[in-house]
């Protein structure tokens, strides 16, 4: 198996530069489609969230599949970008690490929030869009099929879930109730219509939120949401003036430039006369320009102000990870196993296919030269010389095959070097 | 029950010395005996107060015949207003850390108390009638609210400067939501305005009503001109929130309040550092003197001078 990862996450790129690598959904597609122009033999997934834009590559020979100066170098093209703006904050992972690491993302553990769900459904959709951009990723099948089955099993095998929380509801429960005393009194404005905008809705409700506008470019989108959580919808040109009535404004929109510029914003702050504002910006890219939250009485906070408050809850979820990480570790080895008997299977089949047809070969070149051999003496020759390739490839082929259960390859890629086998 | 005469002021002041020790604690770890014992000893120190101000006010009743009859009295039922709201609020807001800022302010003014000591004595002929009473009441309520609105204020000031300068949340040193203390900002913001105008109302009703010849203060009075100040600065924030939007959101309003709070401090200080004002005698100066009302709007009962005459 060959599989590799590059990507950046909150662990190490702060939102500036994550905002740089983020794709939206139409992004994504367009990259898969420059992607296989470039590596047609290749397998690739990529997964972008606001807290992470991870590449992972796949192929049946490790010479099939671009290497990480290449993964950087078709990242950083398609989004406009010199290497050297990304490199810095791009980890990278192949084969069992990067197994472990996308069982990890998948099953929450990596996020910024752990235990949050948003992320399985994330890895699903990014799973998805692959498929429908190359439906022939056998590889990529196997392991993203079996990233879902752990992050389930981990979900209903540990605790890492219960009391479930997310960014939104950190935002909300925590630093909305510092700021307003009750939400039942306050104009909420929702600012998008994804998952993350239908995240924050769940909570505001919950909270006693009863005033809520939702706008979004797409304003069916927006009507949809309203329709299912009770909020009100208002068409995009409404922008200027909700932003001016509202207490509370949520941004998260796959917009690639600012929705609310500095330029608006003063215009907004005229009406407003500095009464208090809480932005909660949670696209990336950002949705608000960053000056905007050194204006009098506005609080804006980003994802990464949140970061604090999700180390919090990072520590408090401590005591499950020991055994969401023992799922994790015995899965990926097993998956590693998995994988590695496939590969022997099929160097050994290679193996005794050409043993095989050399064995015909030869019995052939015989045949044609001892002419008076009786249909006797021509099966007992072929069945020497099966005996003989069987008990030469016997002992190697046992080796395999303990090697495998072992999860080790060392063996096998020596005998692929040996005899010239591909996988 | 003789014990209870023992009583003095070290005994509530030493209680609520430990209540706010308690509260300082309160921002590094977080447990439930914290919180009995903040409410067991806060208990007994009111008890210790209330004790305390029945027996003075009754043995200055008996003496001079009014029963706030001296500046220590009136700063220790100050405060003692104080601790009871603390109960009040502290039972709603019990995670807050209100008593934090609060209990600076109570030890304040029962040390100012200590300060300018029991055995002076507001002048008694004129402090019996109603307007008095309306007089001493209204001022004394409305110095406890610009106390309040000072730590309402102040613990905006921190949850907002924490909040924009995205301090991270703790579980330990928490304040109440910044909507919650910009409303009680600027409700004491008004209430102490009001109280304070009905002070100045009485005061000027008891000069009005008052053709004995009493004595006066004069008009270059210190306590005079900063009290006329301070009540001045009341009036104009009041009109100042009422009028301009903006000084009713957000920090402003905070601002307010705590300045009010400095220029009652800087009263009570000047009270304390040069003592009363020298008095007028007679009724012709008394037409001049008109700022001492102001002088009475703040401070309550008709000023005597026991402690420079004495």
């Amino acid at each position: 198996m060959n599989f590799k990862l590059i990507g950046c996450s909150h662990h190490r790129s702060d939102a500036s530069v994550r905002e740089k690598l983020a794709f939206t959904d139409n992004q994504v597609g367009s990259f898969l489609e420059r992607f296989y122009d470039r590596f047609p033999k290749s397998e690739a997934v990529l997964l972008s969230t606001c807290n992470r834009t991870e590449l992972y590559a796949a192929g049946k020979q490790s010479d099939l599949i671009p290497s990480r100066e290449e993964l950087i170098g078709i990242l950083a093209e398609h989004q406009g970008l010199h290497v050297n703006q990304i490199e810095p904050g791009l980890f990278s992972h192949s084969n069992e690490q990067a197994v472990f690491h996308l069982f990890s993302v998948a099953a929450s553990l990596d996020s910024l929030v752990v235990g949050e769900t948003q992320i399985l459904a994330q890895v699903k959709q990014a799973y998805q869009i692959a498929v429908s951009s190359n439906p022939d990723i056998t590889l990529s099948h196997r392991i993203f099929q079996n990233a879902i089955r752990v992050a389930r099993r981990v979900a209903n095998e540990t605790d890492l879930q219960a009391n479930r929380v997310s960014i939104p509801s950190i935002a909300i429960g925590m630093l909305a109730k510092r700021i307003f005393e009750r939400l039942d009194n306050k104009r909420v404005l929702v600012i998008g219509a994804g998952k993350m905008a239908h995240e924050t809705l769940t909570y505001l409700k919950y909270h006693g939120a009863k005033q809520i506008y939702l706008i979004n470019r797409t304003p069916e989108k927006a009507e949809s949401l309203a329709e299912q959580h009770g909020g009100q919808a208002v068409p995009w040109h409404d922008l200027e003036h909700q932003l001016s009535q509202s207490d509370l404004i949520v941004s998260a929109t796959a917009a690639t430039q600012p929705v609310i510029e500095l330029e608006l914003f003063d215009r907004v702050e005229k009406i407003r006369q500095q009464r208090p504002l809480f932005i909660l910006d949670l696209a990336i890219p950002r949705d608000v320009a960053e000056e905007v939250g050194d204006r009098l009485n506005v609080y804006l906070y980003t994802i990464d102000d949140l970061r604090q408050e999700c180390d919090r809850n990072r520590k408090s979820r401590e005591s499950h990870w020991p055994a969401a990480e023992k799922i994790l570790r015995a899965e990926t080895k097993l998956f590693m196993q998995e994988m590695q008997r496939r590969g022997g299977g099929a160097v050994i089949a290679q193996l005794k296919q050409n043993a095989d047809t050399i064995k015909a070969s030869e019995l052939t070149r015989l045949n044609n030269r001892l002419d008076g051999l009786s249909d006797a003496d021509r099966e007992e020759i072929e069945y020497a010389f099966n005996r003989l390739v069987n008990k030469i490839l016997h002992p190697p082929l046992e080796s395999l095959k303990d090697e495998s259960q072992q999860g080790t390859s060392g063996l096998l890629e020596a005998l692929k070097k040996l005899f010239k086998l591909t996988d | 029950m003789d014990w209870l005469s023992g009583i003095s002021i070290t005994c509530f002041a030493a209680s609520y010395l430990v209540v706010f020790a308690l509260e300082i604690s309160r921002i590094f770890f977080r447990k439930n005996f914290q919180t009995f014992l903040i409410l067991g000893v806060t208990a007994a120190g009111l008890f210790a107060h209330s004790v305390f101000l029945v027996l003075q006010t009754q043995l200055q009743f008996d003496r001079t015949g009014i029963w706030i009859g001296n500046w220590s009295t009136w700063l220790l039922v100050a405060a003692w207003i104080l601790v009871a709201i603390f109960v009040l609020i502290g039972g709603r807001k019990s995670q807050s850390l209100i008593g934090l800022f609060l209990w600076p302010v109570v030890l304040a003014l029962i040390f100012m108390g200590t300060v300018f000591g029991l055995d002076q004595s507001f002048n008694s002929s004129q402090a019996r009638s109603i307007w008095n009473m309306v007089h001493g009441f209204s001022l004394l309520i409305g110095t406890v609210i610009v106390c309040m609105g000072f730590v309402f204020g102040l613990m905006y000031l921190v949850q907002a400067y924490r909040l924009k300068h995205k301090v991270p949340h703790s579980r330990f040193f928490r304040l109440p939501s910044l909507e919650w203390l910009q409303n009680w900002s600027e409700r004491s913001l008004w209430l102490s305005a009001g109280a304070l105008a009905i002070g100045l109302i009485s005061g000027i009703a008891i000069n009005g009503l008052n053709d004995s010849g009493d004595k006066l203060i004069a008009w270059s009075d210190p306590v005079v001109w900063t009290s006329g100040i301070l009540f001045a600065w009341l009036l104009i924030a009041t009109l100042f929130n009422l009028v301009y939007q903006p000084a009713r959101q957000g920090r402003k309003v905070a601002y307010l309040v705590v300045t009010s709070f400095l220029f009652l401090v800087l009263e009570l200080g000047i009270v304390w550092w040069m003592g009363h004002g020298q008095p007028v005698e007679n009724n012709v100066e008394r037409q001049t003197a008109g700022l001492s009302i102001v002088h009475e709007a703040v401070y309550g009962g008709t000023p005597s001078i026991r402690r420079s005459a004495s």
